[in-house]
Formats: C-alpha cells, sequence, structure tokens
C-alpha cells in the first residue's frame, strides 16, 4: 500500500492513497476506513451560542457543496470498480486488476476504538494506521452509476441506476469533548440531515441507505465522512467466531515481532482470535493454541477449520499454570488476560507471568506479550516492592527472585514503561494502551534477559 | 495432535524431575493428513526436534521410513525434509494417550487434542 501524507490523530488515521480497494481490504489493524469530506477545526463550543453552533454544523454543509459531490462521486467510481471486478471474476478464472485513476486518489481512514501511545519512535505503518486522506479528484465522471449492495467478495449484486438526486442517506454522529456536553448525537446528526435534504435533495432512510454519512465531533477536530465498505474491516471473512477483536489480535502478533520458524504459544487461547490472525500474516511458524475449557478449544476448532489454518495451528488442553513445556522451548508468548465478567482467572494475574516465564527462551528474539486489563495492569505496578513467591512446584530451573522497583521517571511518552518493574528475568520492553469500545486494556510486551533475578 | 507438537511436550506431572519427560504416545487411531510442503518451515523445525522422543514415537504409532537423525546439508535435501515433514506434520494421532514415564499417569488424547490438565476441574464459560 502506498500512503503518502500521512498523520496521526487520537485514534484516526488519515491518509492518502492510490491503492485499489482490494489491497485497501487487507489493512489489518483498522476497524474502518472512511472517505473524508471534510476535516476541520473543532468548534469552539463553551463561548459560543447553541443557536451558533446549529449554524456552523449547517456550514459544513452548505458551505462548500462541492467537496460533498466530489466525494460522493469518487466513492461511486469506486464502488463501480469494485462491482466490474466482482463480476469480472465471477465470470472466468482470471479477474483483472483494475486501477483507480491516476489522480491522486485520497482516502480517509478512521479507526473507531483504537488509541496506540507510543513509548518508541518508528513502529511500522501497519500498526499506527492513523491516516488522514482528503479526497480530490481531477477529472469528472462520465462513467454510467451503478450502486453495489454488498461489499462482500461473494456477492455482487447490481442495483438499478441512480441519479444523485434519488440517494437515500443516513447519518451517523459521535460528539466528544466539550461539544458533547452541549449536544448529543441525535441533535447534530438532525441538523445535518436536514441541511443534506436542503442542499442535495436525498432523502433520509435509516433502514438501508445507499449512503451512510460519519461525522465525529471533538475537541481536536471535526470529521465527515462516508464509508467505504458496507462492512467494518474488522470483521475478517476467515474467522468465523471473535473473541478478542481482531483488530487487536493482529497488533498485537505484530508487537510480537513474530518470525519464521519460531514456536508460538497462546496459553488462554479462547476462540484462537489472536493466533488466527498472526498465522494468516506470519504462515511459516509453529502455534500452539491452548485452553483449560472444550467448549472454548472446540469454538477454536471450528475457527481453524473455517479458515483453513488447521494444519497450522495445534490444539492443546492444558492449564495456563502447568504448562507443560520444558523450560526455554517457546520463542514467543502470546495471550490475551481474560478479565471481566465473561471469564473466570483462577489465579492472580501475577503468577501466570511466574508460569510463562519458564518456558520462555532466552536471548534477544524472544519475548512475550499480553493484553491486561486496568486492574491488571494496576497489579503489576503496585506489586514492586513485594517478592514474589517461589511457585508451588518449585521445579522450575530458572529462579524467580525479587521483582525490582523501578524509580518512575515521569517523561512524556516514556511513562508507561518506567512504571512497570521487571518481572523476575522478564524485562518490560513496550506497554500500549489500546481502546476496547467500551473498555481499555493494555498491551504488555516483556522480554527474557539474563540479567535480572537470577 | 501432530508429531511435532508430541516432540516439544514434556511431563509436568509432580515429583518429577525438573525438564519433565517425554511422554509415551499410544494411539488407537491415528489419520495422515496431505500438509503442503513447505521446506523452508521444516528446515527451521530440524533443529528443534528430540530425536529420541521422535524415533520412539515413530516407533510406537508403527511408522516407517522416519530418518534417524539430521544429515549433512539437511536444509536443501528434499527427500530428506519430505520425510521430516510427513513425520512431523502429516501423522495426526485423533484418540490416543501419553502417559508420563515417571509416575505413570495418563492423559487422553480425544478429537485430536490432548487433554493435560493435572487437576479434574475445567472452567467452563
Amino acid at each position: 500500500l502506498q500512503f503518502t501524507s500521512v498523520e496521526y490523530i487520537l485514534g484516526k488515521v488519515f491518509f492518502t492513497t492510490c491503492s485499489d480497494l482490494n489491497m485497501l481490504k487487507k489493512l489489518k489493524s483498522a476497524e474502518r476506513l472512511f472517505l473524508l469530506i471534510k476535516k476541520q477545526f473543532p468548534f469552539n463550543v463553551p463561548s459560543v451560542s447553541k443557536g451558533k453552533i446549529f449554524s456552523e454544523v449547517q456550514r459544513l454543509i452548505n458551505d462548500d457543496p462541492e467537496s460533498w459531490l466530489n466525494v460522493i462521486s469518487i466513492w461511486k467510481n469506486l464502488l463501480e470498480l469494485d462491482a466490474k471486478k466482482e463480476n469480472l471474476s465471477q465470470r472466468d478464472a482470471n479477474p483483472q486488476k483494475i486501477k483507480l485513476g491516476k489522480n491522486d486518489t485520497i482516502i480517509a481512514e478512521k479507526l473507531k476504538t483504537e488509541q496506540m501511545q507510543e513509548t518508541e519512535e518508528t513502529r511500522e505503518c501497519q500498526l499506527e494506521k492513523q491516516i488522514e486522506e482528503t479526497l480530490e479528484q481531477g477529472d469528472s465522471l462520465t462513467k454510467r452509476e451503478k450502486f453495489q449492495e454488498e461489499f462482500q467478495n461473494d456477492v455482487a449484486k447490481a442495483v438499478d441506476t441512480h441519479n444523485e438526486n434519488n440517494l437515500t442517506f443516513r447519518v451517523s454522529c459521535r460528539c466528544s469533548g466539550a461539544i458533547a456536553k452541549t449536544f448529543t448525537a441525535q441533535e447534530i446528526g438532525r441538523i445535518v440531515g436536514i441541511a443534506l435534504m436542503k442542499q442535495f435533495g436525498w432523502k433520509a432512510d435509516l433502514r438501508n441507505p445507499n449512503l451512510e454519512i460519519f461525522i465525529h465531533l471533538s475537541d481536536i477536530y471535526s470529521v465527515v465522512g462516508i464509508p467505504v465498505f458496507r462492512v467494518p474491516l474488522a470483521s475478517r471473512a476467515y474467522i468465523r467466531t471473535t473473541g478478542l477483536r481482531s483488530t487487536i489480535a493482529w497488533a498485537m502478533a505484530s508487537v510480537a515481532e513474530i518470525k519464521a520458524g519460531m514456536f508460538v504459544l497462546d496459553p488462554m487461547c479462547g476462540f484462537g482470535t489472536i493466533l488466527l490472525e498472526a498465522a494468516k500474516e506470519w504462515p511459516d511458524v509453529y502455534y500452539v493454541a491452548a485452553d483449560v475449557s472444550t467448549s472454548q478449544l472446540l469454538g477454536a476448532s471450528d475457527n481453524l477449520k473455517a479458515a483453513g489454518l488447521k494444519d497450522k495451528i495445534e490444539l492443546l488442553k492444558v492449564s495456563v499454570i502447568e504448562l507443560p513445556l520444558p523450560s526455554e522451548s517457546v520463542d514467543v508468548i502470546i495471550s490475551d488476560i481474560p478479565f471481566g465478567k465473561k471469564f473466570k482467572l483462577g489465579k492472580d494475574i501475577r503468577s501466570i507471568l511466574q508460569e510463562l516465564e519458564s518456558p520462555v527462551a532466552f536471548g534477544t528474539i524472544e519475548l512475550s506479550c499480553c493484553l491486561l486489563s486496568e486492574a491488571h495492569h494496576r497489579r503489576l505496578k503496585d506489586g514492586e516492592g513485594r517478592s514474589i513467591p517461589l511457585n508451588s512446584k518449585g521445579g522450575h530451573t530458572d529462579e524467580l527472585g525479587v521483582a525490582k522497583c523501578l524509580i518512575p521517571e515521569e517523561k512524556n511518552g516514556h511513562r508507561m514503561l518506567d512504571k512497570m518493574p521487571p518481572f523476575g528475568s522478564l524485562v518490560p520492553m513496550e506497554c500500549y494502551k489500546v481502546s476496547l469500545g467500551k473498555t481499555d486494556a493494555f498491551i504488555y510486551k516483556y522480554k527474557k534477559s539474563h540479567s535480572s533475578g537470577l | 495432535m501432530k508429531l511435532l507438537t508430541h516432540n516439544l511436550l514434556s511431563s509436568h506431572v509432580r515429583g518429577v524431575g525438573p525438564r519433565g519427560l517425554p511422554l509415551r504416545l499410544q494411539a488407537t487411531e491415528v489419520r495422515i493428513n496431505n500438509v503442503e510442503f513447505n521446506p523452508d518451515f521444516v528446515a527451521r523445525m530440524i533443529p528443534k526436534v528430540e530425536w529420541e522422543v521422535l524415533l520412539e514415537a515413530a516407533d510406537h504409532l508403527r511408522l516407517i521410513e522416519v530418518p534417524k537423525g539430521p544429515i549433512q546439508g539437511y536444509e536443501q535435501d528434499e527427500t530428506f525434509l519430505r520425510k521430516m515433514h510427513h513425520v512431523l506434520l502429516e501423522v495426526e494421532v485423533l484418540e490416543g494417550t501419553l502417559q508420563c514415564p515417571e509416575s505413570g499417569r495418563m492423559f487422553p488424547i480425544s478429537r485430536g487434542i490432548p487433554n493435560m490438565l493435572l487437576s479434574s476441574e475445567e472452567t467452563e464459560t
């Protein structure tokens, strides 16, 4: 994917690209992809009356109808190309690749609920994915207008020709920050809807509109866009039942730096989402998924079959605190540690980490990575001063020693890292905060080193 | 359960020595799968293989044509790699048992998934 003029803002990535839809469908860490219509500075809420803000919102639409129409045209263009591709691929065995116009096609990508705070510079582009793109088009369109019902590959229905005046639409509005205190999302949505109807003559259809308009008003920006794909990118064709959000699963696998020839274990795999994402991206790796629950393992087995990954991922029924693995046999341990009401965690988070410490091999490549909730995160931080009791087995070759307490230095951006004490011989490397919708979580990355503890 | 997995497992029964011991494999139902041959992947797995464990398991399963150990220049030797590919990745134990050689404790393999829970309780969602 060739992205230019990339810009990150809090949960959204804006970028410019010339890639076609198929390539864009492959974006793994993004939730949804939008075409940007407008991006501007936030509304100044406190100092201005409600009525004034209403008119400001209306101006979003009325000030610049051209840009709206342009974006809609591009959107239709994209759909058409996609529809053509689908029809072609259904007719003959070799689908032809249709390239988008040579002009700058810029697409806005909106990450619905993903936030990454980096402690290091320069992670790969794929991880962050906060890109802004504004759509601009040089030529005018002369193609016949066709709409596509579904954007999924197996279904491609051609809809009757519509011209722009017969568009049906729906407005989805999200408000955060100061503006959310003055307005509800519905109010803003209504204003926008009415303005759109007046300006372009479109009709509102809440149930099954042709076009969905997304608006996000926050303290940092006001953004308007339309989704490129009907179905969010996060719903993967190859996963039948998801546990963890697939975007986060992919991100974790990415952070873990999985390389060919490694042995990767997920000791609390659930439905296997993390390893599924990992196996799709890094296939030359030996994966083992383990869980204590039969029903979860059967779900995972289902997922594996559906994804065609039965040969890549082995299943084991085993408890994470009693892993039948010799010391230092695993290259990477990656897991979504259960939390919340859905699952019970038999043992404390710390004893889990203790257990994982032994099988992980030494060296620079080997590391483990896990997703922890706020509560776990706090417990890991608080436990700094106390010593970790040796585990009940007592038979490990690796001594655990005392967790050292790091005196945190509150540098900007490095805050997270400093507050994470080393865990026995596991040294914390990175920590990312991610949003899972209603709750937040953290991705911790540890590496095993020779120095501490022993 | 593939033989590659069996090779990496070790007994975690209490009282068994610090490094655990390889588990004795018995099978009542075995299936041979057709797995895409990836020579690069197989070559990378070879250094991880515990050969004695593998040979014993292969013996119990009455497999033939199992290489006795890595040969010189195995990375380029397709015949060798194909044999290893077959043994490690294509043979799947669907039903059987794993036994800890020291304690005698048996762990069942059912529908291809070994159950190695030490305590009999499970966490069901």
